[in-house]
């Protein structure tokens, strides 16, 4: 450690550091404008001048290394003026557009020329302008404020993997650019206008709907794919306005991907606000009590076995355990939270969940992916496969992929086999990078749904846990088998065991004429002309999609942002998410809406509050009860998953074919209609144009 | 022409008042033949209107307010006004004219969209 003096306060920092660093050690603020701890120093805004004794001149602290016994001085008349003269510089061609400015408020610039504007402008030539760039659906330009810190640049470097912006000409002509006009393709490029510290990148579909102190702002989870995102939704008055994300290290860092950010407008449209009721073939609008009663006439003669419910993705931990308490009371064991047909082994939680950690993935020097694409699938988790595989160095993080080709997934790979055939190679030691893996201390294994929804899942999932054990993935305090989930209700749907019990029918066989009453709890990703003509089905849910056009009865439920719910992510870590806005309409949260319908049918669940439930939820299954965690644990002892049946040969395919239309939220948003065209639909577009 | 006023101003207005001009509407504007009145620290002359039965003060037209102020010397004339000026019109709270926000029941209550406004799923769309 090295000794550093921060005005009056002496700190220990590593070696290394920089100044910027010692002195918020220190606990002193720099202002900056360029520098932020998750990108390359840059130092080109000089605002963060600090005076270092016996230093010419003041120097930027952001990329200034510190020196055993340096003694920096934040608060001098120097450091004062300097960044006085600084602010003067950058405010020569800013905009004094900050009453139309979508950052004012949240604006770094604004605040720190609270701090060190001067009053007036000594300025009388004519101020540059810049032409805006299209940068696509996602990301608003007005280039007129960009003080070229060049965080957007270095962001969509390092992080996105994506190098789609650059800088041109020099000096008073520098221009930030995407060189041509093309959208930008990361699912990361919401960040931008996080990491933006002016009004020059802004959210193109927020653009004047809101300002940020008008906003009451909440803690929630991110639904839209299983890494569990960190998020918090900022509404104003009944809906929510946009969402961004919250820091979280362990998880999300500070990024959110672009569905979880811009599908917000989906929540507002094609909404469910009353129930309805299929008479004489058309759905008519009805009252709760009328509804509850048309379920519980038709349950009466139904025997409990041929009843059925399926839950969908975006389901949270409550209203599943509450539906499974409902169909067990009523005596069925059908139930199944894998509509995508998905199976798995659930003897043991570590045969579905993504053992080591999403920051386990920077400890990683070796990895093979299985079935799964990543970048689509959980794109803020391949952003740290990205920051490993940066921070690693050339060859130092070998990235295999077996399944179809990714395009770009942001970093080296080798495709070993688009088939299973490929595993088998692997297992025999006959491919090359099975050596690779081996002389690894820590590889990794990611097994995703192109492997885990094939009718030889099974299969697949044993053969790579037993080349996980043969690698040596599997160590007292390594555990390299990871499985990355799609659904951000799945691990809680198999935690919960909302499964098919003994003789009960699993979703395809539910569908197909296996039972008389089908539940549909917010499942819409399922083909609905398969559920025989004859089943009643009820849909529980908050958009209007598939399930609902199919519904015999629909029951308007909440959407994430509408209740306080719990989210397992795919590592297994519990998160609970708070209610910012109500349901629309006579919508209820998922939960009261079982409640209420099981008084009428007579078996009344046995909890009257959302702590109640929890409680009993907790005590149940206990593993639930431990928020905010992912434990690590090594994966050695561990007795290998059932093998069923042989391997096929049919060669993976992905799960997502549209990343941005994977869900009833992202389905009803008009942003994400428009990203689809743009970006996963570009030939269409071409072949119109 | 002074019948609205109450009878002590008609009597102040005959003994003291000096008629400087008539607006377009034919209200009448006074002066004070004195200068017995003390503002902007200055003894100046005292400067008055007489209405039109039932009008309140928002119906001096921009012309003769000014004037009526004391932040000008004479009113402005007629010929002064652009074509691209708009009438005058006096406050019309309380009448039938009164202004209407948009989207306010007085006006038949559509509204623009805004916060909090959703869209609700209807079988017929699907």
């Amino acid at each position: 450690m090295v000794k550093v003096q921060v005005d009056d306060v002496i700190v220990d920092v590593p070696p290394g550091s920089s100044a910027l660093q010692a002195c918020e050690a220190a606990g002193k603020e720099i202002p900056r404008f360029c520098y932020h701890e998750r990108l390359s120093v840059a130092g080109n805004c000089r605002m963060c001048l600090v005076e270092v004794v016996r230093a010419p001149k003041p120097v930027a602290s952001c990329g200034f290394p510190v020196g055993e016994g340096m003694i920096i001085k934040t608060d001098t008349e120097v450091v004062r003026r300097a960044r006085r003269a600084v602010m003067e510089f950058l405010l020569i061609n800013h905009p004094l557009d900050c009453p139309i400015c979508d950052q004012g408020g949240e604006c770094d610039l604004q605040d720190q020329a609270f701090g060190y504007g001067s009053g007036r402008s000594r300025y009388l030539e004519e101020k540059r302008a810049v032409v805006d760039k299209d940068l696509g659906p996602l990301v608003k330009t007005v280039m007129t404020r960009c003080i070229q810190c060049t965080r957007c640049v270095r962001f969509s470097t390092e992080i996105a993997g994506t190098p789609e912006l650059g800088a041109v000409s020099r000096g008073e002509s520098l221009e930030i650019t995407n060189y041509v006009e093309k959208a930008l393709t990361s699912e990361l490029s919401g960040n931008l206008i996080d990491i933006c510290p002016v009004g020059a990148l802004t959210s193109k579909p927020y653009a004047f709907h809101a300002r940020p102190w008008e906003m009451k702002k909440t803690d929630a989870i991110d639904v839209m794919d299983a890494v569990g995102t960190n998020i918090r939704l900022q509404a104003r008055g009944a809906s929510v306005m946009r969402i961004m994300p919250r820091v979280n290290d362990a998880v999300n860092e500070e990024w959110l991907a672009d569905k979880g950010r811009f599908s917000v407008d989906g929540l507002t449209r094609r909404r469910l606000d009353t129930p309805w009721v299929r008479v004489h073939g058309k759905l008519t609008k009805v009252s709760w009590q009328d509804a509850f009663v048309a379920i519980a006439q038709r349950l009466k003669v139904v025997p409990g076995n041929r009843i059925g419910a399926i839950a969908g993705d975006l389901c949270d931990t409550e209203s599943l355990y509450a539906l499974r308490l409902l169909m067990e009371s009523l005596g069925s064991a059908n139930l199944d939270c894998r509509q995508d047909g998905a199976q798995y082994d659930v003897s043991n939680r570590a045969f579905y969940t993504f053992n080591s950690t999403i920051a386990g993935i920077e400890e990683a020097d070796a990895l093979l992916v299985v079935g799964a694409v990543p970048r689509h699938e959980a794109p803020v988790l391949n952003a740290r496969i990205r920051k490993r595989f940066l921070a690693a160095g050339r060859d130092k993080f070998p990235i295999a992929y077996v399944g179809a080709p990714p395009t770009d997934p942001t970093y080296d790979y080798d495709l070993i086999g688009e088939g299973p055939s490929a595993l088998a190679d692997l297992l025999d030691g006959r491919h090359a990078f099975a050596d690779v893996l081996a002389g690894a201390k820590k590889p990794m294994i990611i097994l995703g749904h192109g492997a885990l929804t094939r009718p030889d899942a099974q299969a697949i999932l044993a053969a790579c846990w037993a080349l996980a054990d043969k690698v040596g993935a599997l160590t007292p305090d390594w555990h390299g088998f990871n499985v990355l989930h799609t659904a951000a209700s799945r691990v809680a749907g198999l935690d919960l065991g909302f499964l098919p019990g003994a003789g009960g029918r699993t979703a395809a066989g539910m569908m197909s004429g296996g039972v008389d009453v089908l539940w549909l709890l917010g499942a819409d990703e399922m083909d609905m002309h398969r559920i025989g003509p004859e089943t009643f089905v009820i849909y529980q849910g908050h958009h209007g999609d598939a399930g609902a056009a199919r519904a015999d009865v629909i029951l308007p439920g909440a959407a994430y942002t509408e209740k306080s719910g719990t989210y397992v992510n795919t590592e297994g870590r519990v998160q609970r998410s708070f209610q910012a806005v109500f349901p629309p309409g006579d919508a209820r949260e998922d939960w009261r809406i079982l409640r209420a319908l099981s008084e009428t049918l007579g078996h009344a669940l046995p909890f009257d509050t959302l702590d109640a439930l929890r409680a009993r939820m907790e005590a149940e299954h206990p593993v639930l009860a431990r928020l905010d965690t992912a434990p690590r644990f090594g994966g050695a002892g561990l007795a290998a998953p059932a093998a069923e049946g042989a391997i096929g040969s049919e060669p993976f395919h992905p799960v997502i074919a549209d990343y941005y239309e994977t869900n009833a939220v992202s389905r009803a948003s008009p942003t994400m209609a428009e990203c689809s065209r743009v970006y996963a639909r570009p030939a269409l577009v071409q072949a119109a144009e | 022409m002074m019948a609205m006023a109450n009878l002590g101003t008609r009597f102040h207005t005959m003994l003291k008042g000096r008629l400087v001009g008539r607006d377009a509407d034919g209200r009448a504007y006074y002066e004070s033949r004195t200068a017995n009145r003390t503002g902007g620290g200055l003894k100046r002359h005292e400067r008055w209107v007489i209405y039109h039965p039932g009008e309140d003060a928002s119906a001096v037209p921009a012309e003769w307010w000014p004037w009526l102020h004391h932040m000008q010397d004479a009113p402005i004339p007629e010929s002064a006004r652009k074509g691209w000026q708009l009438s005058f019109k006096p406050n019309m709270t309380g009448t039938p004219a009164a202004y209407t926000p948009p989207g306010s029941a007085a006006r038949g209550g559509r509204r623009a969209r805004t916060t909090g406004d959703y869209e609700a799923w209807s079988p017929d769309e699907a």
